[in-house]
C-alpha cells in the first residue's frame, strides 16, 4: 500500500479544510431566506432530530441561521481579509521603496498598533454608519498594519539580496523591478498573511457585530445569534448560544488550520518535507 | 486578542447555560424565596430596570416623573393627581378653577404641607417650581405657561400663552421643590420634597433607597422602607429566584417559567405598540427627507391592515398571552373613542386591497400597474418585544399578499425613517396630549410629527378641545377626534396608525405582598408600579401558628 508524504498529506488536508468552508458558505447563502423565517407555531424548542439546533423565540431554524451567519461572516471575511491584505501589500511595498513614505508609514503602523483593535473597529464601524458598509470598512482599514509591517521587513531585506541590487545596477525600471523580482517573492507570505487574516476578520465582525456595532440586529450574522441568545440564557435555552458559539469557534480553526497547511506548501524552508 | 474576548463570553455563557439546566429550576432556589420578605415586613424590594434610574437624579426640572415616562414623584408633593379611572384629584390643590378664556388657571393649596427640612411649603414654591421648570425642563414643553405667580400663602395664579384644558394632568406630574433649598447642581442627587418618601441613599448604578417621610401630610405610608435596585432583566429573574427581591419585573419571555414563593403579577397598561403608515404619497420634504409612502398613501391600503391583522394571535404567540388588544393610542383612558375597535376581517381585508387596485398576482403577492405590494418594517433593535411583533405582523401581512421586510434601527435615524416607512412605535400616556401629538399637524408644516398625515377635522377638535374650560367636558371633544361620525382617525377614518396591542407589565411578586390596585399602566416599565408603594401591605402567616 502506498504512503503518503507530508506534502501530499497537507494538501489533501487543505482541500479537505476549503471543501468544507465552501459548503458552509454556499449552503449558508443558499439559507438566508430560511433563516429568517419566523414561525409562531414552533418557537423555543430544544434540538431534536427534526430541527437539529432547536429554535429561537421567533420559531426560526438555528441550523439555517447558524449556516447563514457562518456563510455572512465568511463571505465578509474573504472581502475584509482580501481588501486589508492589498492595502498591506501596497503600503508594505511602498514603504520599503520609498525613505520618506517609509517614515510615515512606521508612524501610521504603530498609531494603529497602538490602539485597541475593537475600540478601532467600533470607531471607523460607527463613523461609516454600522451595517455592511460599517463593518467592512472597520475590519478592512484596521486589519492591515501587522500584515504590512511583514511586508515592509521583507522587501527591506530583498532590497540587499545580490539579485535585485545586480537588476538595480543593471537599469531594470522600478515598476519592473517591484512587478518581476520583488512580488514574486513576496507571495508566499502574502497568501499565508491574507488566509491568515480570515479569522481574525471573522471573529472581529462577530465580535463588534455582538456589542452592537455592526451588522443590523435583521440579519442573521454569527454576532446577532450570539447577542439574542444571551437574554434567554437565563430561562435555560442554552442551544442559542452554544451551537452557533462551536460551530463559529470551529471555522475560525479551520482557517487557521487553513493558513498553516498553506504556508506549508508555498514556504520554500518545508516545501520539500 | 479579540477573538478571545468573544470565545471566553461565549464559554462562560455555555457555563451558564449547562448549570441551569443541570440543577433544574426550582429545587435550587425554592428554600431561600419562601422565607418571606427579603429586608423585613417594613420593607419592600423591588428591581428595577437599569434604564428607570433616573440620570439626572430626582429633579423634576430635569425628568423625575415628568419625563418620557410619566409616574408619580414620591420625593416630592403635587398638585394634583391622577385617580385609578384617570380622572382628576387632589394632593396639595384644595380646588383649582380656570378663567371663562382659558388662560388663567387659580389654585388653592394647603396649609399643612412641610418640606422634609422644616420649612413650610407655600405657593411661593408652587410658583417658583412652574417658573423653573418652564425655563429649564428639557423632557417636557411647558410652552403654555406664561408665567406663575403666588397671589397669597396658598393661592397660585397660572397664567397661560393660551388655553389647555388638559393643565390638570400636567399638575399631577410635576413634583414642587423648595425655593429656598433648590440648586440646579444639587437638587437632583439631595432633593428635599414634602411627598411621602424621602431619599436617603442612591447608589448610582445600583440602587435607590426611600424611607418614609415623618411629617407627610397625608395617610402615614405603611411600607416605611422601599428599596429599588436597578438590574437587568436576567438579573432580576435571578434575584427572585433567590428571593433577594420582593418584587421584580419581567417580560414575556420569562411567563413561562415559575419561581416557588413567587407569582406573577400582570397589570394592564395603555403601553401600546403600533405602527404608524404614512399617509401621503412618497416625495421629500423641505430638509430632503423621504416623507410619505405610495403604497399606504391608499386609505384602503391602510384600512385593509388594521383589519387584516389578528391581534389576538399577536397577544398570543409573542406575548404569551399577556396583553391586551389596541385598537388606539388611548385604549380604555376617559378621552378614549370606543368606535376604534374592529374585528379581524381578512376577507375584508382581501376586498378593500382589490378594490384598490391590488390584485393578487400568481406568486401570492399583490401587483398594481406592475409594482409589487411591499413594505419595509423598521423596529428599534435591542427591543426583542418589538422585534417579534414587527415578524408577526410581516407574517400576517404576507398572508395578505404584502411583501414585506424588517429592518433594525437605531433611534438616531428611527424618526427620520418613519416619514416614509412604518415603524414600530411604543406609546400610551396618562394625557390626552399625546393624540395631539400624534394626529395633529405641526406649526406650520401642515403634517402631524411622527408620520406624514393632516385631517383639518381632526385638528379643529383637538383645538377645541384644549380651548375648553371643562376638564370633562373636553374628554368628548378628544372622542369626536378620533371618530366623529364622518371623519377621524378610526378605520372608518383615515387610519394614519394601525395600533396592535397593549403590552402587560409583568412581575414577579414575593407570596404575602399585597399590591394596591394600579393605575393601567403608561407606557415604560418602570416607576409606575410603586406610584402607591406607600398602600402596598405584607399579609404574613404567623410566626408560630
Amino acid at each position: 500500500m502506498r504512503t503518503w508524504n507530508r506534502r501530499q498529506r497537507t494538501l489533501c488536508l487543505l482541500l479537505l479544510t476549503a471543501v468544507i468552508l465552501l459548503a458552509v458558505t454556499v449552503s449558508g447563502a443558499l439559507l438566508t431566506d430560511r433563516a429568517t423565517e419566523t414561525d409562531f407555531a414552533h418557537t423555543n424548542l430544544a434540538p431534536s432530530l427534526d430541527r437539529l439546533f432547536g429554535t429561537d423565540w421567533l420559531g426560526r431554524d438555528m441550523l439555517a441561521r447558524t449556516l447563514a451567519g457562518l456563510s455572512l461572516s465568511i463571505r465578509i471575511g474573504a472581502l475584509t481579509a482580501c481588501v486589508s491584505a492589498v492595502i498591506a501589500l501596497a503600503l508594505g511595498v511602498a514603504a520599503a521603496l520609498n525613505r520618506r513614505a517609509d517614515a510615515v508609514l512606521s508612524w501610521l503602523i504603530d498609531l494603529f498598533l497602538g490602539i485597541p483593535h475593537i475600540l478601532l473597529v467600533m470607531l471607523i464601524s460607527l463613523a461609516c454608519g454600522r451595517g455592511f458598509l460599517g463593518v467592512v470598512a472597520g475590519v478592512s482599514l484596521s486589519h492591515w498594519p501587522s500584515l504590512a509591517r511583514l511586508v515592509r521587513e521583507e522587501v527591506l531585506q530583498l532590497r540587499q539580496a545580490p539579485y535585485l541590487l545586480a537588476a538595480e545596477k543593471l537599469g531594470v525600471p522600478r515598476g519592473q523591478l517591484v512587478r518581476r523580482h520583488l512580488l514574486p517573492h513576496l507571495l508566499p507570505q502574502f497568501l499565508t498573511g491574507l488566509i491568515l487574516q480570515f479569522p481574525h476578520a471573522i471573529l472581529h465582525e462577530a465580535s463588534v457585530t455582538f456589542l452592537g456595532f455592526g451588522l443590523s440586529s435583521e440579519q442573521p450574522a454569527i454576532g446577532v445569534i450570539l447577542s439574542e441568545s444571551m437574554q434567554y440564557l437565563t430561562t435555560g435555552r442554552w442551544w442559542l448560544a452554544l451551537f452557533p458559539g462551536a460551530a463559529l469557534v470551529g471555522v475560525v480553526l479551520l482557517f487557521a488550520g487553513l493558513g498553516e497547511q498553506v504556508r506549508r506548501l508555498l514556504d520554500p524552508s518545508s516545501v520539500h518535507q | 486578542m479579540k477573538g478571545k474576548y468573544l470565545v471566553s463570553i461565549f464559554l462562560a455563557a455555555a457555563l451558564a447555560a449547562g448549570a441551569l439546566t443541570g440543577c433544574g429550576g426550582p429545587s435550587a432556589a425554592g428554600a431561600s424565596a419562601a422565607e418571606g420578605p427579603a429586608q423585613g415586613a417594613d420593607t419592600v424590594v423591588i428591581a428595577m430596570d437599569p434604564n428607570s434610574e433616573p440620570a439626572a437624579g430626582f429633579d423634576p426640572a430635569f425628568g423625575w416623573g415628568a419625563g418620557e415616562h410619566v409616574h408619580e414623584p414620591l420625593i416630592q408633593s403635587t398638585l394634583t393627581v391622577t385617580n385609578t379611572d384617570l380622572t382628576i384629584g387632589y394632593d396639595l390643590a384644595t380646588d383649582y378653577a380656570v378663567s371663562g378664556d382659558g388662560l388663567t388657571w387659580t389654585v388653592h393649596i394647603r396649609e399643612d404641607a412641610v418640606f422634609t427640612d422644616g420649612e413650610s411649603l407655600t405657593a411661593a414654591d408652587v410658583a417658583f417650581t412652574y417658573n423653573t421648570v418652564k425655563s429649564s425642563s428639557s423632557v417636557n414643553d411647558f410652552t403654555m405657561l406664561d408665567v406663575a405667580e403666588a397671589a397669597d400663602d396658598t393661592t397660585v395664579v397660572f397664567h397661560m400663552t393660551r388655553p389647555f384644558s388638559i393643565w390638570p394632568y400636567t399638575m399631577a406630574i410635576v413634583g414642587i421643590v423648595p425655593e429656598h433649598a433648590y440648586d440646579p447642581a444639587t437638587y437632583g442627587a439631595n432633593p428635599i420634597g414634602s411627598g411621602r418618601y424621602e431619599l436617603v441613599q442612591w447608589d448610582r448604578g445600583q440602587q435607590v433607597i426611600l424611607e418614609a417621610n415623618p411629617d407627610y401630610y397625608g395617610e402615614a405610608p405603611e411600607i416605611q422602607r422601599v428599596v429599588i435596585l436597578f438590574m437587568e432583566e436576567d438579573a432580576a429573574f435571578l434575584a427572585a429566584q433567590a428571593g433577594q427581591v420582593d418584587v421584580a419585573y419581567t417580560s414575556a419571555t420569562y411567563s413561562d417559567q415559575t419561581i416557588d414563593g413567587y407569582t406573577l403579577a400582570a397589570y394592564d397598561s395603555v403601553d401600546n405598540r403600533g405602527f404608524n403608515l404614512p399617509a401621503v404619497p412618497a416625495g421629500t420634504d423641505s430638509r430632503g427627507r423621504a416623507v410619505g409612502n405610495d403604497f399606504t398613501a391608499d386609505v384602503r391600503v391602510r384600512r385593509a391592515i388594521n383589519i387584516g391583522i389578528d391581534r389576538q394571535e399577536m397577544i398570543d404567540h409573542v406575548l404569551n398571552g399577556h396583553g391586551s388588544p389596541a385598537y388606539s393610542v388611548c385604549d380604555n383612558l376617559p378621552w378614549y373613542n370606543p368606535a376604534s375597535e374592529v374585528s379581524y376581517d381578512p376577507e375584508g381585508a382581501a376586498a378593500l386591497l382589490d378594490e384598490a387596485g391590488w390584485l393578487l398576482g400568481d406568486d401570492g403577492y399583490r401587483y398594481k400597474d406592475g409594482i409589487r405590494a411591499e413594505l419595509d418594517l423598521l423596529y428599534s433593535t435591542g427591543d426583542s418585544v418589538r422585534q417579534a411583533l414587527c415578524a408577526d405582523f410581516a407574517g400576517q401581512l404576507e398572508e395578505l399578499g404584502i411583501a414585506c421586510t424588517l429592518e433594525g434601527v437605531g433611534w438616531d435615524t428611527a424618526y427620520d425613517q418613519a416619514l416614509s416607512q412604518p415603524l414600530i412605535w411604543g406609546w400610551g400616556a396618562h394625557t390626552p396630549m399625546e393624540l395631539y401629538n400624534l394626529y395633529h399637524t405641526i406649526g406650520d408644516t401642515g403634517s402631524a410629527q411622527y408620520s406624514p398625515y393632516a385631517n383639518p377635522a381632526v385638528d379643529r377638535y383637538m383645538d377645541q378641545a384644549l380651548a375648553s374650560t371643562d376638564l370633562e367636558a373636553s374628554y368628548e371633544l378628544w372622542q369626536l377626534a378620533q371618530w366623529d361620525g364622518t371623519t377621524g382617525v378610526t378605520q372608518e377614518g383615515d387610519i394614519p396608525w394601525v395600533w396592535l396591542v397593549n403590552v402587560d407589565h409583568l412581575y414577579w411578586v414575593r407570596d404575602g405582598l399585597r399590591i394596591a390596585e394600579q393605575k393601567i399602566h403608561p407606557h415604560g416599565h418602570g416607576w409606575s408600579i410603586v406610584n402607591n408603594v406607600d398602600r402596598w401591605s405584607w399579609e404574613l402567616p404567623a410566626e408560630n401558628p
